[in-house]
C-alpha cells in the first residue's frame, strides 16, 4: 500500500453548519432576561428608592429603608429591631418545618421506593396532587381541623382527655407553653400550628426531593449488610442514612429556602408577635403599611438570606462530598 | 424485598395526615350554613350550584383560573422546548444561561418574585392585566417542562439521530420524525405541571393582578381576613380533582417513576 | 465500478488522535472487516465514511468523485448501528421504508418497497410489529433491511453482532455474507472479533492506536501476519524474544532457525511468534531435527475438539494445540517432552526494546 504523506493533502473544507439558531437563542435570552431576571433588578433598585406618600415610589439612592430594618426608623434615637425579629422568626419556622418535613418524609420514602412500580406510581400521583394543592386549601383544612369549635379541641374536650388532663393537674402546663385557653385546648394562634402546617406544606416536596436518591439505592448494598448481620434498624443507619446524607442535607435546605417565602400559613396560625418577614413585606408591598421601597429592601434581605443559605449549603455538600 | 409492619404503620399514618385536612375540607363543603363546620351541618349541595352557577364571583375567577393555567402552561412549554433542545444540543455558555435564567425564579421564594414582578408591570403598564398574569406565571413554571422535556431528550439514544442522518434526514427533518415523536409524552407532563403548579399559585398572581382580577385561589386569598366559607372547600374539591386527573394521565400516558427520577432500570 | 478510496485520512478529537494516516481502497462489491480491539480508530474511521465525522485531514474518494465535505444525509450510505438504532415510535414497516418516507414517496410504494425487503431478510409478515415486540435477532435483521432500503453505494455496519448472543451471532454471520453477496454491495463491517472477520471478509484491515497495521485476504493476515500485533490478534500465539545472529536466531540457550523473511542485523531485537497449532510435542529428543527446546507439561486442557498442552520452557510458558484428529502419544502433567518448532512455521518480527511486552 502507498504511503503519501499527510501534508500534500488539502484540509477537507469543514462541513458547514448553519447557525440560524444565534439570533434566536439571543431573542430568547432576552425575553427571558426580561421575565425572570428584570423584576429582581426592579426590586433592587426601588429598595434605593424614594418613598412617595399614598401607594407611590420615585427613583433614588438612599439607605433609609435598609438603616429602618436593621436598626429602626428612629434611629440614632431609639434602636428598634422588630424586623430582624421578623427575619429570626422566618428562619425559626423555616427551620423546624423543613427539619420535621425531611425527617418524616426519609422513612415514607426509603419504605416508597421498595414498593412495586406500580404502588409508586400510584403514590405518586397522589404525592404531586398533594404537592401542587395551593397553600390557601391546605390552611383552610388545618383551620377546621384545629378550630375549638369542631376540630381536635373539641375532639380532645368530647373524649374527656381535657377534663382528665385537668384532673391531672397537667392542663396548667399546655396554658404556659401558649396551646390552651383557661377552659380548653387552642390551637389556633400557637407556633404548634404554625409548624404542624408548615411541614405538611412541604412534607410532599420532599419525599419527591428524597425520591431520586432513595429509588437508586442498589437494593444490593441493603442485602450485603443483612447478610453480614445488620438489623434493619442497622442497616437504615449504617448504609441507607450514610449514602442519601448529600441529598438529605440538600432537600431540608430547598425546603427551608421555600418555606422563608410562606404568607398564608403564618398569616392564619402564627400569633401576630410571631409574624414572619414575608407577612410585613406584604403589609408594606400592598396591605396595610404601604410602603413600596421598604418593601422592596425586606424583599432584597430575604433573597439575600435565601442565597446565602443556599451558597452555604453547596460549599457544606462539597466539602462533605469530597471528605 | 418485603415491607416491615413498622414500615407499613408508618406508610399509613403518613397518608392518613396526608389526607385527614383534605377529607375534612371536602366535606365542609356540605355544610348547609355559611361557616366551616366538621362534622358538616345541616349537608346541602347547594354550595356546589354557589360555586359553579350562581354566584358570578367564583364563575369568573374559575374562568380566570382555567385561561390563566391553560394558557402560562402553553407558554411555559413554548419557552423550555428551544431552551431544552440547546441544551441538549451542546451545552453552550448561552444555552446554561437560558436555563440557568429560566430556573432562577423557582429557586427563590415566591413572594419576592411576585413583588418584583409587581413592581415590573407597574413600571412598563402591564399591570392588573390578564395577559402580563400569563406571562409571569408562564416565566415561573417554566422551569418544569425544561426539566421533563430535558429527560425526554436525554432517552433518546444519539445513535438515532445518527441513523436517520444515514437514511437521508437534515437535521430540520430528524427534528420533525425523530426528536419531536419521542418527547411527546415529557412535552405533556412538563405542561400538566405547569398547568396544576399555576392553577393553584395566588402569591405572584397576587401582586400581578393588582386586584383588577382574580383567580379562585386569589379570591379565597383576598377574602382571608374574613374566613373560609364552605363554597371555597367547593373550590379546594375542584383543584384537588383537577391535580389527581392530570397527573393520573402523565402517570398514564408517561413513566412517572421515571420522570421523578428513579433509575428505569430496576423493578 | 465506483471503488470507496481512503487517502492519508487522519482525525483528532482535540490532542487525541484516533486515526492515524489510513490509506485504503474498499473494492466495489466487496466486504472488508475492520478488525482491532475498542480504541483503535475503527468505529471513527466508519463513521468518517458514513460523513457523521469529519476528518481533520486527507480525502475520501467514492469513484472520481470527492466525497470528504459531503454531509451524511447526502451520501446516505446505509448504516447499521451497534443497538441497531431502530425508532420506537415507528412500526418495522415504518423503520425500513423511513428514507423513502422523507424523500416523499407515496405510502403503497413505501409498504411495497418494506416488504421487498422483509422477504430479503426473512421477516415476512413482520411489517405492521412494534419495535419492542421483536428479539435481538429480529432486530438486526429489520436495522439491514432499513439500511438497504435506500440503495447505498456503501453498506456500514458498526458491530453488528455485538447485541446478539453468542449462537445466533455464528448463524447470522454466515446469513450476512450470503445476502451481501447476493446484494453485491460495497460493504465495510466494523468488528473486534477475529473469528467474525475471517467468516465474513474479502478483506481485513487490521487496526491498533488508529493506524491500519495490516492489510489483506483472512488468510494472509492468519498466516503471514505482518507484526507481533496482528499476530497476537488474529488467532493465538506464543512468543518468544530473542536476537538476530548470523542467519539465525538466539532465544536463551538455543539456536533456532526460521525463513528469511527480511534482513536482521546481528544481534538486534526480534520477537518470534508460533502457532499453538504449529508446534509439536516431538516424539524423541532428535538433535538432527532442529529447533527443539526442552519443556515440561503443567497443565493439559482437552475440550473434546481440541487438546491444550501447557508447557513450561526455559525461554517461558507455551501452549501447544492438538487438533481431535491428530494422533498425539499419552502425556502426562509433569512429563518432560522436546517442544520442536519447525521453521517455516516461525514468524519473525524485529522487537521495539523501549515498548515493554
Amino acid at each position: 500500500m502507498s504511503l503519501s504523506t499527510a501534508e500534500d493533502l488539502p484540509t477537507p473544507a469543514p462541513i458547514v453548519v448553519r447557525e440560524p439558531s444565534l439570533w434566536f437563542k439571543l431573542g430568547l435570552v432576552a425575553l427571558l432576561a426580561l421575565l425572570c431576571l428584570v423584576p429582581f433588578l426592579f426590586v433592587l433598585t426601588i429598595s434605593f428608592g424614594h418613598k412617595i406618600e399614598g401607594a407611590g415610589w420615585a427613583f433614588g439612592f438612599e439607605f433609609s429603608h435598609y438603616k429602618r430594618f436593621f436598626l429602626g426608623a428612629t434611629w440614632p434615637e431609639t434602636f428598634q429591631s422588630l424586623y430582624i425579629q421578623r427575619l429570626g422568626y422566618s428562619l425559626f419556622f423555616a427551620a423546624i418545618g423543613a427539619v420535621i418535613a425531611v425527617a418524616l418524609a426519609f422513612p415514607f420514602t426509603y419504605f416508597l421506593t421498595r414498593m412495586s412500580r406500580r404502588a409508586q406510581t400510584v403514590w405518586l400521583v397522589v404525592l404531586l396532587s398533594s404537592l401542587s394543592l395551593s397553600e390557601v386549601f391546605i390552611v383552610m383544612g388545618w383551620d377546621i381541623l384545629l378550630s375549638a369549635r369542631s376540630g381536635l379541641p373539641a375532639l380532645l374536650d368530647g373524649i374527656g382527655f381535657t377534663d382528665l388532663m385537668k384532673d391531672l393537674g397537667w392542663f396548667q402546663w399546655f396554658r404556659d407553653v401558649g396551646l390552651a385557653s383557661p377552659r380548653a385546648f387552642k390551637f389556633k394562634t400557637s407556633g404548634f400550628a404554625t409548624v404542624l402546617c408548615m411541614a405538611y406544606l412541604v412534607w410532599p416536596y420532599a419525599v419527591i426531593l428524597l425520591y431520586p436518591a432513595l429509588s437508586r439505592l442498589d437494593p444490593a448494598l441493603v442485602e450485603a449488610a443483612r447478610t453480614m448481620g445488620a438489623r434493619p434498624g442497622q442497616v437504615v443507619r449504617t448504609v441507607v442514612l450514610p449514602s442519601v446524607r448529600l441529598p438529605l442535607f440538600g432537600s431540608t435546605l430547598l425546603l427551608f429556602v421555600f418555606l422563608l417565602g410562606t404568607y398564608v400559613t403564618i398569616s392564619v396560625f402564627a400569633d401576630p408577635s410571631q409574624h414572619t418577614l414575608a407577612v410585613s413585606i406584604y403589609d408594606s408591598v400592598r396591605g396595610s403599611t404601604l410602603n413600596a421601597p421598604f418593601g422592596a429592601a425586606q424583599s432584597v434581605i430575604l433573597l439575600i438570606t435565601a442565597g446565602l443559605f443556599l451558597i452555604a449549603g453547596q460549599k457544606l455538600s462539597k466539602a462533605g462530598g469530597t471528605a | 424485598m418485603r415491607i416491615s409492619l413498622f414500615g407499613r404503620l408508618f406508610m399509613g399514618l403518613s397518608a392518613v395526615m396526608l389526607m385527614l385536612p383534605i377529607l375534612v375540607v371536602a366535606a365542609s363543603a356540605l355544610n348547609g350554613g355559611r361557616s366551616m363546620l366538621f362534622p358538616p351541618q345541616d349537608p346541602t349541595l347547594t354550595r356546589f350550584s354557589e360555586f359553579f352557577i350562581s354566584e358570578p364571583i367564583w364563575r369568573t375567577a374559575l374562568g380566570n383560573s382555567v385561561i390563566v393555567a391553560l394558557s402560562s402552561a402553553a407558554i411555559a412549554v413554548l419557552f423550555a422546548w428551544p431552551a431544552a433542545y440547546f441544551l441538549w444540543k451542546r451545552a453552550t455558555g448561552l444555552s446554561k444561561a437560558i436555563a440557568g435564567l429560566m430556573a432562577l425564579p423557582f429557586a427563590v421564594p415566591p413572594i419576592v418574585f411576585g413583588v418584583g414582578l409587581g413592581f415590573m408591570w407597574s413600571f412598563l403598564g402591564g399591570l392588573g392585566s390578564l395577559w402580563a398574569g400569563i406571562l409571569s406565571h408562564g416565566a415561573l413554571f417554566a422551569a418544569l417542562p425544561l426539566v421533563t422535556i430535558s429527560i425526554g431528550l436525554q432517552s433518546i439514544d444519539r445513535a438515532h439521530l445518527d441513523a436517520a442522518a444515514t437514511m437521508g434526514a437534515t437535521e430540520g427533518v430528524t427534528f420533525r420524525t425523530i426528536i419531536l415523536p419521542q418527547t411527546i409524552p415529557y412535552t405533556i407532563s412538563g405542561f400538566f405541571f405547569a398547568m396544576v403548579l399555576s392553577f393553584n399559585e395566588f402569591i405572584v398572581m397576587f401582586f400581578v393582578s393588582s386586584s383588577s382580577y382574580a383567580t379562585v385561589t386569589l379570591q379565597i386569598f383576598n377574602s382571608l381576613r374574613n374566613g373560609f366559607t364552605p363554597t371555597m372547600a367547593v373550590g379546594a374539591i375542584t383543584f384537588i380533582f383537577v391535580s389527581v386527573a392530570a397527573f393520573s394521565l402523565v402517570a398514564r400516558y408517561g413513566d412517572l417513576p421515571r420522570l421523578m427520577g428513579a433509575d428505569q432500570s430496576r423493578n | 465500478m465506483a471503488d470507496l478510496v481512503m487517502k492519508a485520512i487522519r482525525k483528532d478529537f482535540g490532542s487525541f488522535r484516533a486515526v492515524d494516516n489510513i490509506n485504503l481502497t474498499f473494492a466495489h462489491g466487496k466486504l472488508t472487516a475492520l478488525l482491532g480491539p475498542s480504541g483503535c480508530g475503527k468505529t471513527t474511521l466508519l463513521r468518517m465514511i458514513a460523513g457523521l465525522e469529519t476528518p481533520t485531514r486527507g480525502q475520501l474518494m467514492l469513484g472520481d468523485q470527492e466525497i470528504t465535505a459531503k454531509p451524511a444525509h447526502q451520501r446516505k450510505f446505509g448504516m447499521v448501528f451497534q443497538n441497531f438504532a431502530l425508532f420506537p415510535h415507528l412500526s418495522v414497516a415504518e423503520n425500513i421504508a423511513y428514507s423513502l418516507a422523507i424523500e416523499g414517496v407515496a405510502k403503497a410504494r413505501r409498504r411495497a418497497r418494506a416488504d421487498e425487503l422483509l422477504e430479503l431478510v426473512q421477516l415476512v409478515g413482520y411489517g405492521d410489529r412494534r419495535i419492542g415486540e421483536l428479539s435481538g435477532g429480529q432486530r438486526q435483521r429489520v436495522a439491514i433491511a432499513r439500511a438497504l432500503a435506500q440503495e447505498p453505494s456503501v453498506f456500514l455496519l458498526d458491530e453488528p453482532m455485538s447485541a446478539l448472543d453468542a449462537k445466533l451471532r455464528e448463524d447470522m454471520q454466515v446469513e450476512l455474507r450470503l445476502l451481501q453477496q447476493r446484494v453485491g454491495i460495497t460493504t465495510i463491517v466494523v468488528t473486534h472479533d477475529q473469528r467474525e472477520a475471517m467468516t465474513m471478509a474479502d478483506q481485513i484491515v487490521v487496526m491498533s492506536k488508529g493506524r491500519a497495521e495490516q492489510v489483506g485476504t483472512p488468510q494472509e493476515i492468519y498466516s503471514r501476519p505482518a507484526n507481533s500485533f496482528v499476530a497476537s490478534f488474529i488467532g493465538k500465539a506464543n512468543f518468544l524474544a530473542g536476537e538476530a545472529q548470523g542467519g539465525r536466531f538466539r532465544v536463551g540457550d538455543y539456536l533456532l532457525q526460521a525463513p528469511e523473511s527480511r534482513q536482521f542485523t546481528n544481534n538486534s531485537p526480534v520477537t518470534i511468534a508460533v502457532r499453538p497449532e504449529n508446534a509439536v510435542i516431538a516424539e524423541t529428543e532428535n538433535a538432527a531435527l532442529g529447533n527443539n527446546i526442552p519443556a515440561e507439561i503443567t497443565f493439559i486442557r482437552d475440550v473434546g475438539s481440541t487438546r491444550d498442552i501447557y508447557l513450561k520452557t526455559p525461554v517461558g510458558e507455551m501452549i501447544v494445540e492438538y487438533g481431535a484428529g491428530e494422533t498425539l502419544r499419552p502425556l502426562s502433567v509433569g512429563e518432560k517432552v522436546p517442544l520442536h518448532l519447525p521453521p517455516e512455521k516461525l514468524h519473525v518480527f524485529p522487537r521495539d526494546v523501549e515498548a515493554a511486552g
